[in-house]
């Protein structure tokens, strides 16, 4: 059932351990302390707004800030071990104090998605009960009706332009205020972050110990619930261990570290425009930049993307992480093309397909690759990662050290090598389970070996290629057909921005192929792109029908939706 | 007619805007400009060539006195204000090259100015004095170099400095209708409607010429946008502050009348343009997720 010898591990870099089963701190309280007694007054956090403000955190601050929260939320707050903590902001310096904070007070933090309406917050909020919550101001209106059903005791209320010098944060905070009117008026009862920071300082002059609140936190207890609406749609919260993050950290980071053109330890300048709420950005930047001793650069809102303008400009970045969605729209910007970074080595792609359209352009632009790395909030998120140097083109790398994966056929059985099959993967970073939902953990493992729901391609070698999701998947006259292939030849097309495939029922043939089309040409038509699609696809895999549209749905996380497309299709069907 | 007071704030609000125009530049700027001088070379031909020349033709056949057309003529041969930039930024143009038009016209102008202003004061026969403006002119370039200087040592700073001076470009207004026009209201209700032709006409014929001129050349919507506004939009408070600074003061108050004016009906002007600019550029923006993940 699994590959005896790994081929895959031969892509590694020289010396990078094929083995990382033991984590290298106990637990991350333990990380986060020994990373800033190393690094001490290097920058660790900026956090920089669109017209250029920003605020910095070193290392020595970062600890010391969030030792005070931690002190906080056990002594005054009045927290156990193990109690929840929500966590919802978009990145700013409140937000590795508040994540830090948590895990050193031997808590758990649950990540919450500040773009939530109140009724998927109080969803959250329900099953994960926290006892505390650190929110933004900006999102605090949605309170009353977000905690209506399960009160939280403490909430703490922070705000974008927090730690920032006096004169930036006054100015940011006149304009929230009255001119853009984004921050309201907030009855909650809350305390806000500083104040609790002072008392939990003052608890700790008094002689509070944070180094005990953690030091029985093993590698095995939850650290994170991270929700995800996972491959059955119902919410539900990923347990990620200790173990879990600092290994997945440790195997992301051991493949571009050391490496030629890879990152360097101490001197790294990371943009991070992905939400650190997301599993990628928190375990990746949060936890494996910060790990590398790397200046991270906080950016609130990348929407409209100009507002990374002043990022690029002030800041020597070194090394971003993004999704398809930010590098096509970063090339399709024309600042970016006339300056694009100088000092970037590579950008690291995850959370959706990357299309390769896309990261030639990029690659283009500004010199440096992207490469693609693959995972699940279930897997803390990294299982596969493309060797810096031997990308190739549509993959999506190789398994991480230490980690499994095969394909396995609808029986449940590996298919042969070169087939498509369901992607299991197995190693230290897969999930505990589900929070309180043993049921729904038994649907996704098989033994210790997790299901993804993607169907994927493994070579001989080990190098993976990710087909789709297997619940999009295509049946056309008895052949498969994959969207995502199909997708990625109607956006190569110059005069394509954007393109969603599904599948529609039909007589003829079961399913046919139907495209959903954003154009930039407005002189496109059908029949055109039927002509070029017949140039690059096998027959049956050419879209039958072409729709054209002003834009696709998307998840407020930026995925298209297929399945609001493929409900939209079946209802005009029935109504024919 | 602007007493000492009033002159020396006028004199530290114009330094203030300048430094905050450059604090919203870097060298990168300069670089990419003379890396593709095309989109520059546009900026000063609008600048010095259609709105003096604009200028000329109303001078010439609207029927005003002299200090009014000295006015009309010195408004028009100004560089691109501060104010240019806010009004792109807000119809979504391309704010580096409204600054830079504004940076380049304004350096370029220590040149081209006076030599613009003297052959069409000579040809309506005008007397101005050329060796005060280019002083002034040169001055102002102190405050903008130094603005420069402050971003790339310090970020913040700069943010703070180029909020502020936008600011108070928009204060300037203000500034004027309190202090300008309820002293000189008795000139503004006897002057001829012809005064007010060229002060809004100046502004709002500029921008539309502008468009033309950049869609002619076939420039992307959002330069072209950029352009018009660029081209209709003069320095006001740089045009007040020479006049005070280069004439005597029994002639300020009539000379000052269509740059006054014009400052004050520009923000109408550019406030409905941009209004216009904003619908379009909505209609053609990338469209992004509300999140990246």
């Amino acid at each position: 059932m699994e590959h005896q010898n790994r081929p895959w591990t031969a892509f590694y870099r020289a010396g990078a351990r094929a083995e990382i089963t033991t984590p290298a701190y106990r637990n991350l309280a333990d990380m986060i302390v020994a990373v800033a007694a190393t690094y001490g007054r290097a920058p660790a956090f900026t956090c920089c707004l669109p017209n250029g403000m920003n605020g910095t955190l070193s290392f020595a601050q970062a600890d010391a800030m969030s030792d005070a929260l931690a002190a906080y939320l056990r002594e005054v707050a009045g927290l156990a071990p193990g109690d929840r903590v929500a966590v919802q902001m978009p990145n700013c310096l409140s937000f590795p104090i508040a994540a830090f904070g948590v895990l050193k007070a031997g808590c758990v933090l649950v990540n919450v998605n500040p773009l939530y309406t109140a009724e998927e917050m109080a969803r959250q909020f329900e099953d994960s009960r926290p006892h505390a919550l650190i929110i933004m101001d900006m999102f605090a209106d949605k309170l009353p009706r977000a905690t209506a059903a399960h009160p939280i005791p403490n909430i703490i209320v922070t705000r974008v332009a927090e730690f920032l010098p006096v004169l930036p944060r006054g100015i940011v905070g006149l304009v929230q205020t009255y001119w853009d009117k984004s921050v309201k008026r907030i009855d909650t009862p809350h305390i806000r972050l500083p104040a609790a920071l002072a008392a939990g300082r003052a608890r700790i002059a008094q002689g509070a110990d944070v180094g005990r609140y953690h030091q029985d936190v093993a590698g095995d207890d939850i650290a994170v619930l991270q929700y995800t609406g996972g491959t059955t749609g119902i919410s539900k919260g990923a347990m990620l261990t200790h173990a879990n993050l600092i290994l997945n950290m440790e195997q992301t980071m051991e493949l571009i570290e050391g490496v030629e053109n890879g990152v360097v330890k101490g001197g790294e300048v990371a943009l991070t425009a992905l939400p650190l709420y997301h599993i990628f950005a928190f375990t990746v930047n949060l936890l494996g930049f910060y790990w590398l001793g790397a200046r991270n650069i906080l950016i609130p809102n990348p929407r409209p993307l100009s507002n990374l303008k002043r990022a690029f400009e002030n800041y020597k970045i070194t090394w971003m992480s993004g999704v398809n969605t930010l590098f096509n729209g970063l090339t399709n910007e024309l600042w970016f093309r006339d300056s694009p970074p100088r000092h970037l080595k590579f950008a690291s792609a995850g959370g959706m397909a990357l299309q390769s359209s896309v990261a030639e352009t990029w690659e283009r632009i500004t010199g440096a690759p992207v490469i693609q790395g693959y995972g699940l909030t279930e897997t803390s998120p990294v299982l596969t990662f493309e060797p810096l140097g031997k990308a190739r083109a549509g993959s999506i790398g190789v398994p991480v050290p230490s980690t499994e994966i095969i394909c396995l056929d609808e029986a449940g059985n590996p298919v042969a090598i070169g087939e498509p099959g369901e992607i299991a993967a197995r190693g230290p970073q897969i999930m505990k389970g589900y929070w309180e939902k043993p049921e729904e953990t038994a649907k996704t493992m098989r033994g210790n070996w997790f299901l993804t729901g993607d169907i994927g391609v493994m070579d001989a070698d080990g190098y993976i290629r990710i087909v789709d999701r297997k619940k999009d998947m295509i049946l056309v006259s008895g052949f498969n057909v994959y969207p995502n292939e199909v997708e990625d030849v109607l956006a190569a097309h110059p005069g394509v921005l954007e393109a969603a495939v599904i599948g529609i029922p039909d007589s003829e043939g079961g399913e046919a192929v139907k495209a959903y089309i954003v154009a930039a040409d407005r002189d496109l038509n059908g029949q055109d792109l039927r002509a070029y699609c017949k140039e690059h696809l096998t027959a049956y895999k050419v879209p039958k029908i072409y729709e054209f549209r002003d834009d696709l749905p998307k998840s407020n996380v930026g995925k298209i939706l297929r399945k609001d497309l493929r409900a939209e299709a079946l209802a005009e069907l029935a109504a024919e | 007619m602007v007493d000492e007071f009033t002159q020396t704030l006028l004199g530290i609000m114009v330094a203030i805007i300048m430094l905050g125009m450059g604090a919203s530049l870097t060298p990168r700027d300069f670089y990419l400009a003379l890396k593709r001088p095309y989109g520059l070379g546009i900026g000063v031909i609008s600048q010095y060539g259609i709105m003096p020349l604009l200028g000329f033709v109303m001078a010439l056949f609207l029927v005003v006195p002299e200090p009014i057309a000295i006015g009309i003529l010195i408004m028009a041969c100004m560089p691109g204000g501060t104010t240019s930039n806010i009004f792109t930024y807000f119809s979504k143009g391309n704010l580096a090259l409204s600054v830079l038009m504004t940076v380049t016209s304004t350096v370029t102008g220590v040149i081209l100015i006076p030599i613009i202003l003297l052959l069409y004061a000579s040809a309506l026969d005008l007397d101005i004095p050329r060796e005060d403006i280019v002083r002034v002119l040169i001055v102002l370039l102190v405050p903008v170099a130094i603005g420069m200087g402050l971003r790339k040592l310090n970020a913040n700073v700069g943010a703070v400095i180029e909020f502020c001076g936008a600011l108070l470009a928009l204060f300037f207004i203000a500034f004027i209708m309190v202090t300008w026009v309820p002293q000189n209201w008795q000139f503004l209700l006897n002057t001829t409607g012809a005064t007010y032709v060229a002060a809004i006409g100046l502004g709002l014929v500029g921008i539309m010429l502008g468009y033309m001129f950049a869609t002619a050349l076939k420039l992307h919507p959002r330069n072209a946008r950029t352009v018009a506004l660029e081209t209709g939009i003069q320095n006001g408070p740089l045009a007040i502050a020479i006049i005070v600074f280069t004439f005597p003061p029994d002639q300020q108050q009539a000379i000052m009348a269509v740059p006054a004016l014009y400052s004050l009906f520009i923000v109408i002007v550019s406030t409905l343009v941009t209004l216009f600019f904003r619908r379009a550029n909505t209609a053609a923006e990338q469209k992004m997720p509300d999140s990246l993940l």
